[in-house]
């Protein structure tokens, strides 16, 4: 038995400006271990990304968020951490997808800088050094072209590039937790698969733990050896993956289980 | 890029030509004429009157004076200042640089100022914001004649050493020039920066909720690269347009601070012309105040492009 990548003990999480100051995580508990791909499943409002956000230590802008409990990574503590350390975690050992590709890169900068800045900022590479490894890391999650793509701006990309453009930000450290808040639900069918596809292996090549956050079970499946399933702020039920697909203990597992349209394989 | 600028150009010309006609025949609608004007409150008899009109060619029906005037303005004669007796050109070129360095001072100071207290308002939020916000209603509120007035107050009572109405010709003394337009300039970029200021302030604030300033705090990016790459180069577009069309309007000449602080200026030139119904010098004015406008919005547009790789121009 390793020493777990990451623990949470007792998370809470409430919105400083709400005057009810409503939990919206109610002091949760999880650990994910170095290499291990677990995956989060709730409806919209369960809490599981604002979990997430609070292992980054990210508050959307104008409404700050108190945090409570514990987050070690590594057996340090991040929630009490100051700003600086915590800048240098984020991006370099913790890295995150978003949910929205189209609004998630900086419209006036080329995808390439976007990608350069973050790789100048933890490995201390020169530029040049970083545009190499750029056009390396934009050929890793299959751009064609990487060189030339690397000068365009983002609004020349389809929403699956884009969303390979950030893949490719969050892995370019190596990160050893990779958290992608619903990679998928934004973008198209058929780009969903590649997309998954392409975080599965990234993962293996990389040896990335993964937290994998989603409200669909079906993209669970088959990308995570571990669910946890989220309700109101809570986490409901836990266990591998195959044994909460095959006997799932709660009702409201059931119910999410019961909406994921089937398609039988090979059909 | 090249395409649109062009055609940019070719449109100002029924533009100017609008602005040419409004121009001459509303200052023909004014009550008085030249003639009167010069004669001041001495009488002088309709014959004498009458000689001064045929001279000048206003004895003429409206229209035939405008295209005797258009005809000229296009072969580049704008004419000759009925006061001056001199061509209105070269008179109008060296009052356009002193209004044209008072501009550019007073929207360096403007943009200096209203970025600063806008930043500060979006970032700090809290006491400063609330403070930066009353100091701008403040300054909206306070019309920029007030201001100067007040300046011209403070400095002449309790700093005489510090000349206030003494303007230095830039070629007699670079330095004492600038020195000389820095209040002047100030009475005028205090109002310009509120706006700046609150577009400024609405532009970060807007941009800092987006997705892509989250991604850039994901990334461990610093503060000062996430303030410079991703506030900032986003929140710059709004302001840009409002700088360009304030620094506009202000080289048209600020008659009230051109007259108030005494600095020979198109503001000041265009006060005297009105006063004394000098149509050729009016009528120029208002066609380089008009040029200078419509040149301005080109510029900011080809500015847009520069900064936003997004927008383009074919």
């Amino acid at each position: 038995m390793t020493a777990p990548l990451l623990e949470v003990r007792n998370l809470t999480a409430h919105f400083a400006r709400d005057a009810a100051a409503r939990r919206v995580v109610d002091g949760i508990s999880f650990h994910i271990d170095p290499g291990e791909a677990v995956g989060f499943v709730g409806e919209s409002g369960s809490g599981k990304s604002v979990t997430a956000r609070a292992i980054m230590r990210l508050a959307p802008e104008g409404s700050p968020v108190r945090w409570g409990g514990t987050v070690r990574f590594r057996g340090e503590e991040l929630l009490t951490l100051d700003a600086a350390a915590m800048g240098d975690i984020r991006g370099r050992h913790i890295a995150m997808v978003f949910q929205d590709p189209m609004s998630s890169l900086n419209p006036v900068m080329s995808v390439g800088a976007q990608i350069d800045d973050i790789l100048m900022r933890h490995t201390g590479l020169s530029r040049r050094a970083a545009r190499r490894r750029t056009i390396e890391l934009l050929d890793l999650v299959g751009i064609r072209e990487p060189a030339q793509r690397a000068d365009d701006h983002p609004h020349q990309f389809s929403g699956g590039m884009r969303q390979r453009v950030l893949i490719a930000i969050a892995v370019s450290c190596q990160p050893a937790l990779l958290i992608a808040d619903e990679p998928t639900t934004a973008l198209d069918v058929t780009v969903q698969a590649q997309i998954l596809r392409l975080l599965m292996r990234l993962r293996r090549e990389l040896g990335m733990a993964l937290m994998l956050i989603t409200h669909d079970f079906g993209v669970i499946a088959g990308m995570v050896e571990r669910v946890y399933v989220m309700n109101g702020g809570a986490i409901v039920e836990t266990g591998p993956t195959d044994a909460l697909f095959a006997a799932p203990q709660h009702e409201y597992t059931r119910a999410l289980l019961a909406a994921v349209p089937r398609i039988e394989p090979g059909g | 890029m090249i395409r649109m600028v062009a055609l940019r150009l070719a449109l100002m010309l029924p533009i100017l030509l609008g602005v040419s006609i409004i121009a001459f025949v509303l200052m023909r609608a004014l009550p008085g004429d030249f003639a009167q004007a010069s004669a001041g409150t001495s009488t002088i008899s309709a014959e004498a009157l009458d000689t001064i009109r045929r001279s000048l060619g206003l004895d003429l029906p409206v229209w035939q004076q405008y295209l005797r005037w258009l005809l000229a303005a296009l072969g580049g004669d704008l004419g000759t200042s009925f006061t001056l007796r001199k061509p209105v050109l070269g008179e109008l070129l060296p009052r356009l640089a002193v209004t044209g360095e008072l501009t550019l001072i007073a929207g360096l100071m403007a943009m200096l100022l209203g970025v600063a207290t806008g930043l500060a308002s979006a970032r700090l939020r809290g006491a400063v914001d609330w403070a930066v916000r009353a100091w701008n209603s403040l300054l909206l509120a306070v019309p920029n004649f007030v201001i100067a007035t007040l300046i011209v107050l403070l400095f002449g009572l309790y700093f005489p050493s510090v000349g206030i109405f003494n303007y230095v010709p830039f070629a007699a003394d670079p330095l004492a020039n600038v020195a000389s337009l820095l209040l002047p300039a100030l009475s005028l970029a205090l109002t310009v920066s509120v706006t700046i200021s609150e577009n400024t302030r609405a532009a970060v604030l807007e941009v800092a909720s987006q997705d892509y300033v989250m991604v850039a705090k994901a990334k461990g990016l610093r503060a000062r690269s996430i303030l410079a790459n991703y506030l900032v180069r986003n929140a710059l577009t709004p302001v840009i347009t409002v700088t360009g069309l304030q620094l506009a309007a202000l080289l048209g000449g600020s008659i009230l601070i051109e007259t108030i602080f005494t600095i020979p200026g198109m503001g000041q030139f265009l006060f005297d012309s009105i006063a004394s119904r000098d149509y050729p010098s009016i009528q120029g004015i208002v066609l380089l105040a008009a040029t200078i406008v419509l040149l301005m919005n080109v510029i900011v547009d080809i500015a847009y492009a520069r900064v936003d790789a997004r927008v383009r121009y074919d």
